[in-house]
């Protein structure tokens, strides 16, 4: 009879343990990773920028596009720039054109400003409809603010006396990239 | 010789019928009696732990890292007092340095945050988390008489699962790399 009560004790405590093993564990962990890559983004902050003319007689149309970037190069290895093209002549025809000017001398010119960790664009630059043309570099490990940082292009137009008078519109497109 | 033999052979069944015949004039019915007690705790278990979870993203340029994890549990809790919890915490933080950072990250609006959804038994969390280093945060929360599987006044579904959508702030201040953090999820009832 002590026998059968031992054997039947333990049967129940077997059957306990096993309970509790089917039931899991209290805690558990996992591994979260993540690749971080090179990237580049851009923001337009000046959806229309407006070429005015200033004082003088025929003196250039002057005005500003205003961009922020975000950007991370690779470090040791990577880079980056932000460049634009004219990809849309100015219409109607009849006044300035970037393709086609009126006057050989005509042409619509930029500089640049590029805030750390990014390089401007060195000296005055002539857009063209054909090819992208150069705001500023990035160089290996670049990384800009959350928030992203500023840059900007200020615009010259020959002011010819062979545009007929009218409001004229081109599209600029602007592209960054990052390695 | 035959006289001998059978003699003997009488002597054997008589001795035999005398052996077995106090078994069966013997036998008796003996009962007692044993109390069975079983004590039936509050329990809670994690099951089919996936021991990885990868964040990736996709189109827009710097926007969030995203992933997804499925938790597996069983629980039990007291009857009309009881109570219980799955939490989450970041017990290792993202290594190598210089990537993202939960405990100390490179911009002020960077984050590993999730989302809980589709708890089968007991209340997922109600709002965006925030992983912390420092301390658990709630996935689901167990209330009284919660228990697992068979139905009626237990969950339908057993084991019960929910769903934890994470999601972590994409900063260009993080340098290129790949980088890792351990996330440990603690279930307990009572």
């Amino acid at each position: 009879m002590k026998k059968v009560l031992a054997l039947t004790a333990f049967a129940l405590l077997f059957a306990a343990s096993s309970a509790l093993a089917q039931l899991g564990a209290t805690t558990g962990t996992t591994t979260m990773s993540v690749a971080v890559v090179a990237e580049a983004g851009l923001t337009v902050n000046t959806s229309t920028t407006t070429l005015t003319e200033s004082g003088a007689s025929f003196s250039p149309y002057t005005g500003t596009t205003s961009l922020t970037y975000y950007i991370r190069t690779t470090p040791s290895t990577g880079g980056g720039n932000i460049q634009l093209e004219v990809t849309t002549d100015f219409a109607p025809t009849g006044g300035p054109s970037v393709g086609s000017p009126p006057t050989g001398t005509d042409a619509l010119k930029y500089t640049c400003t590029v805030s750390s960790p990014g390089t401007a664009c060195t000296g005055s630059q002539t857009s063209s409809k054909t090819a992208q043309t150069p705001v500023g570099t990035f160089g290996a490990g670049a990384n800009s603010a959350f928030a992203g940082n500023s840059a900007s292009v200020a615009w010259s137009l020959t002011n010819d006396p062979l545009y007929k008078v009218a409001t004229y519109t081109a599209t600029v497109t602007f592209t960054i990239s990052a390695t | 010789m035959l006289g001998w033999l059978i003699k003997r052979l009488v002597s054997l069944v008589a001795w035999a019928a005398l052996l077995l015949a106090p078994m069966r004039l013997q036998a008796a019915t003996l009962t007692t009696t044993q109390t069975l007690q079983a004590v039936i705790s509050p329990l809670g278990g994690l099951f089919s732990f996936p021991n990885s979870v990868t964040l990736t993203k996709s189109g827009t340029t710097f926007s969030n890292y995203t992933g997804s994890l499925s938790v597996q549990y069983r629980t039990r809790t007291t009857q009309s007092t009881g109570s219980g919890s799955i939490t989450v915490k970041a017990t290792a933080d993202f290594t190598p340095t210089g990537g993202p950072s939960i405990a100390t990250p490179p911009s002020t609006g960077d984050a590993l945050q999730y989302t809980c959804s589709g708890a089968t038994l007991g209340t997922s969390c109600s709002s965006t988390q925030t992983v912390s280093t420092s301390a658990a945060t709630n996935v689901v929360t167990l209330s009284a008489s919660e228990c697992t599987g068979g139905g009626g006044s237990c969950s339908s579904t057993s084991p019960n699962t929910v769903t934890l959508n994470f999601t972590l702030t994409d900063d260009p201040q993080y340098k290129t790399g790949s980088y890792s953090a351990t996330l440990t999820f603690t279930i307990s009832a009572t």
